[in-house]
């Protein structure tokens, strides 16, 4: 193992390390554009350069492998002065967009420029003129004068989704990136490029001029698209400051993007899962517990009503539930608690799949907590054979536990349903068409709006967190079933939080033993047994 | 000293097979696959001393032992006939009237190398040398000296040209591989070289033309020979100078290495080409290198002497320039060069040769400013050092020993917002 002496510490590395990656493993940062952790190395931004004891010219450091008893210095005048060089060189054309670009406060030309530069300019030439706000795909939208030729976008497109859309087009200080003629930039992970861009060059449409990103309050958590679980971050608007419009706090998600995990997403997500947020909004929310036509019911009198139904209709083995593969794996616990306790309830997990398993991230599955629900429901019925109970008149009462993110899944009943069920109650947080075709709706939270845990396809167990509050007199999924418990004379749990379900989950299923949130933290955990059954 | 690279080129029909051979062509390569080693002309090569004409000037010997020992995946010799570096023409002269030599030199060198295959990356813009190089090619694959079996040996190699398509940037050596491997003439970022990891990851030696060309006679009339070419040992052999600019016999002159500047000028080229007009300031090798005054002037061309004084032997584009010459036109003229060849691919070249194009426009049309001759030297000084590519340093240097050497010119352009650089009668 190679030894490293950088800025008079000494350092041992993994043979083949970078000067670079060795510096950042230790948390220390020097400033690079073109280098990233999931791509190649390109070495062009020169960003990077430091010195290195004994060599005549200053060397990057993303490239040059650490040898035995190599001297670096990152921080002495001749660095700072070559730092500031590049700095300079990458202002003089860039255009003054700071005030209407999208990637103000985060922008890393941003950063440097106020820790690596001169600050003053000395560029009094015309800027190159280029083209702006440039529509290359679903997504995406590129500014050609912004872009500092890092060659980031083209990187992952040739060696993460293997499409290879953009290139590099003229030469000098004409070379743009573009688009191949004939071509788009839509492939299913197109968004990616835009977090990877260093700087405003290429934009999501999706976010373009939504917001500035300081008033956001970004909560870690996992998208709830597929089987992947694709760890994310959640940002929404919810951070009031003095001269804030109304519009930038109004605690609505304003965008996800990818949390590295190199179990499970890498550095990316797909566009689908990006965009999943949007799904919130396809329905109006159900915001207090109602009866049919809008009747506005106490929330105390929907609980007890609902118990009611359920417990009588269990009594003669007439109940039935059809769950969301989406619910956290709390909720999921808690209804099959009380199924369990009341006896004589038939209940199946809605299957959601669509398109195939990829090479990449995509699942075919949706359900971004079918494990989950494998786990804790075990065998269950098809919710198909459910419904067909249902109409058949064998159901007195059944329990709709919907979609969390997306109305559009939770199943369509037929219509005059309740000809031949006496009671649907509904459990979820919208106003749709499922939620107004039945007797009873009780307001739940969405995805985002609860803390609690997911299990990927391959047996991660991750925390999805609430990054914002449920609304109206939405509350967690399991907050619900206590309610119900309760009312239908059973002994309460006595959870107080989603942290206290899953301790009983991990006591009494097996595949969670040894699960904590603690243990589970930002990255997710495989429960003891299941690693032990390999499951 | 007698012609060597050039004994051919006055001759009638020199470019054919059978002209060569009558003067003893070929002869070489028989004997070094008859007798030789690859080993062995590798052990000529260095003794020689050859340093390499493209403009680095690295011992060529040297550069061929980086090649790894042991053979685990195919190896490659590039031949750098990209010559596009401005002052520079002796390539071309080689290819369109000798091209045997440069394929006998090449199949020499891709034989010390173990090369299953040599390419010639000729320059796009070279019709005619492309003409005569092709069917030379096709006129020693006929003779056995190229392809399989080469002359009865059990020795493979395939000779390719490689037409370019008028990029400078595809002559530096890993912009080469780039484009030859039907990619962007981009220069790699080097770890790893060449030798180790080149044209299709297999090891590579590129050499330029010239270079080549006098691997033949080393092998044919020993390496002592070649070293006692020329002033001294480390500048040695035969050297083709290419002279142009304000003299009377501009032209591609062959003589020892180490001739000294004011010779080549009055003695092959005829002198100032005005006799009223005297020298003002010389570039001894392309336009990359430092330019000279004419106080400077009296110095041998050879690599170690030219350094000295702070410029280079580079490809020995020597190109005069007499009183008339006004410098900053000059400057700006071979900066808008380089503007235009910057591939883009690094911040440092692709930023800087634009903006000091810019700057020299200025001044040259009279909008320069005080501030303006430092801000050159300081960018200047900003890209030198910082690039994946000598093309920074190409575009660095000649502004910098403008600005350096004739400063009270540039100085004069900003405050009396013109030349004043006597105009000719």
């Amino acid at each position: 193992m190679p030894k490293l002496t950088i800025d008079g510490e000494e350092l041992e590395v993994p043979s083949g390390t970078t000067i670079l990656q060795a510096a950042l493993g230790r948390g220390q940062e020097i400033p690079h554009y073109c280098y990233h952790p999931g791509l190649s190395v390109a070495g062009n931004c020169r960003m990077c350069l430091v010195e290195v004891e004994k060599a005549p010219k200053l060397v990057i450091a993303c490239s040059v492998p650490v040898t035995d008893g190599m001297v670096v210095n990152t921080d002495n005048e001749r660095v700072k002065e070559a730092q500031a060089a590049v700095q300079e060189f990458l202002l003089i054309n860039h255009p003054l967009d700071c005030p209407i670009c999208d990637q103000a406060g985060e922008c890393r030309l941003q950063d440097y420029a106020f820790s690596h530069s001169t600050g003053k300019s000395r560029f009094v030439e015309e800027k190159l003129k280029l083209n702006k706000a440039v529509d290359i795909g679903h997504h995406v939208t590129l500014d050609q004068e912004r872009c500092i030729q890092c060659s980031r976008c083209i990187r992952f497109c040739d060696e993460v989704t293997k499409t290879g859309e953009l290139a590099f087009f003229e030469r000098g200080n004409q070379a743009q990136i573009g688009i191949h003629p004939g071509k788009r930039l839509n492939n299913p992970y197109s968004g990616n490029v835009v977090d990877i861009c260093p700087v405003g060059a290429l934009t999501l449409k999706e976010f373009r001029f939504e917001t500035r990103i300081w008033y956001l309050e970004n909560t870690p958590s996992v998208c709830a698209g597929c089987a992947r679980g694709c760890n994310v971050m959640v940002s929404v608007g919810n951070k009031q400051k003095e001269m804030t419009s109304p519009g930038q706090f109004d605690d609505r998600i304003k965008r996800l993007v990818p949390r590295v995990n190199h179990a499970v997403n890498g550095h990316w997500m797909c566009d689908e899962g990006r965009l999943s947020y949007q799904r919130l909004d396809a329905a109006p929310r159900l915001l207090s517990a109602q009866a049919p036509q809008g009747a506005l019911i106490e929330w105390e009198q929907a609980i007890v009503t609902g118990a009611a139904q359920i417990k009588q209709a269990a009594q003669s083995g007439r109940a039935a539930a059809i769950l969301s593969p989406r619910l956290t794996c709390e909720t999921m616990f808690a209804w099959k608690d009380l199924f369990d306790e009341l006896g004589g309830v038939r209940f199946g997990i809605e299957r959601i799949a669509s398109g195939e398993d990829d090479d990449l991230l995509l699942r075919a599955d949706k359900g971004a907590n079918s494990t989950g629900a494998s786990w804790i429901l075990g065998e269950r019925a098809d919710a198909e054979a459910i419904v067909d109970a249902a109409i058949s008149g064998k159901i007195d009462t059944l329990i709709m536990v919907a979609d969390p993110l997306d109305p559009e899944d939770t199943r369509r009943l037929p219509e005059n349903l309740l000809l031949k069920v006496k009671n649907v109650i509904y459990v979820g947080p919208f106003l749709d068409q499922t939620a107004e075709s039945a007797s009873l709706l009780i307001p739940a939270a969405a995805w985002a709006a609860e803390d609690g845990t997911m299990v990927n396809f391959e047996g991660r167990v991750q925390l999805v967190r609430r990054c914002h509050m449920p609304r109206g007199e939405g509350r967690p999924g399991w907050r619900v079933v206590e309610d119900l418990r309760e009312a239908a004379g059973l002994e309460s749990r006595g959870w107080t939080s989603s942290a206290d379900v899953l301790e009983s989950l991990a006591k009494n299923v097996t595949p969670f033993g040894g699960i904590t949130e603690e243990r589970v933290g930002l990255l997710g955990a495989t429960g003891v047994a299941a690693a032990a059954a390999g499951s | 000293m007698e012609k060597i690279l050039t004994r051919n080129i006055h001759r009638e029909s020199s470019q054919s097979i059978e002209v060569y051979e009558s003067n003893g062509g070929y002869q070489a390569l028989r004997k070094a696959l008859g007798s030789l080693s690859p080993d062995q002309v590798t052990e000529q090569v260095k003794k020689s001393g050859l340093r390499g004409r493209g403009g680095a000037g690295f011992p060529t010997g040297l550069k061929w032992s980086f090649m790894p020992k042991e053979k685990s995946k195919p190896h490659y010799l590039l031949v750098n006939a990209d010559e596009s570096e401005p002052g520079t023409f002796k390539d071309r002269l080689l290819m369109e009237e000798d091209p045997h030599l440069v394929i006998e030199g090449s199949m020499l060198s891709a034989y010390a190398m173990h090369a299953d295959a040599c390419y010639i990356y000729i320059r796009g813009e070279f019709v005619h040398g492309t003409r005569q190089m092709q069917k030379a090619i096709a006129e020693a694959y006929q003779k056995g000296y190229a392809g399989k079996n080469i002359l009865g040996s059990s020795w493979n190699c395939e000779l390719v040209l490689h037409v370019g398509a008028g990029a400078y940037i595809c002559g530096e050596e890993t912009a080469l591989m780039s484009s030859l491997e039907g990619n962007r003439g981009w220069p790699r970022v080097k770890p790893p070289f060449p030798a180790q990891f080149g044209v299709w990851g297999c090891p590579t030696t590129i050499n330029n033309v010239e270079t080549l060309a006098c691997v033949p006679f080393i092998i044919e009339r020993g390496a002592e020979w070649f070293a006692a070419i020329g002033n001294d040992e480390k500048n040695s052999g035969p050297k083709l100078y290419c002279l142009s600019g304000h003299v009377k016999r501009p032209g591609v002159y062959e003589a020892a290495m180490g001739l000294p500047l004011l010779d080549l000028i009055n003695e092959f080229g005829g002198g100032m080409l005005h006799d009223d007009r005297p020298l003002k300031a010389c570039i001894p090798g392309g336009s990359s290198v430092p330019v000279l005054t004419a106080a400077e002037c009296d110095v041998n061309l050879d690599f170690d002497s030219l350094a000295k004084v702070g410029s280079a032997l580079g490809s020995a584009g020597i190109m005069v320039m007499d009183s008339s010459t006004c410098m900053v036109k000059a400057l700006l003229r071979i900066a808008h060069f380089y503007a235009h060849e910057s591939c883009g691919q690094c911040t440092p070249c692709r930023q800087g040769c634009g903006w000091l194009e810019d700057i020299l426009d200025r001044i040259e049309h009279g909008k320069g400013r005080a501030e303006d001759i430092d801000l050159l030297k300081s960018i200047a000084d900003n890209i030198e050092g910082n690039t994946i590519c000598a093309l920074g340093e190409a575009a660095a240097w000649p502004v910098q020993s403008f600005v350096k050497r004739f400063r009270p010119e540039f100085e004069n352009h900003v405050t009396e917002g013109r030349c004043v650089v006597a105009a000719p009668a």
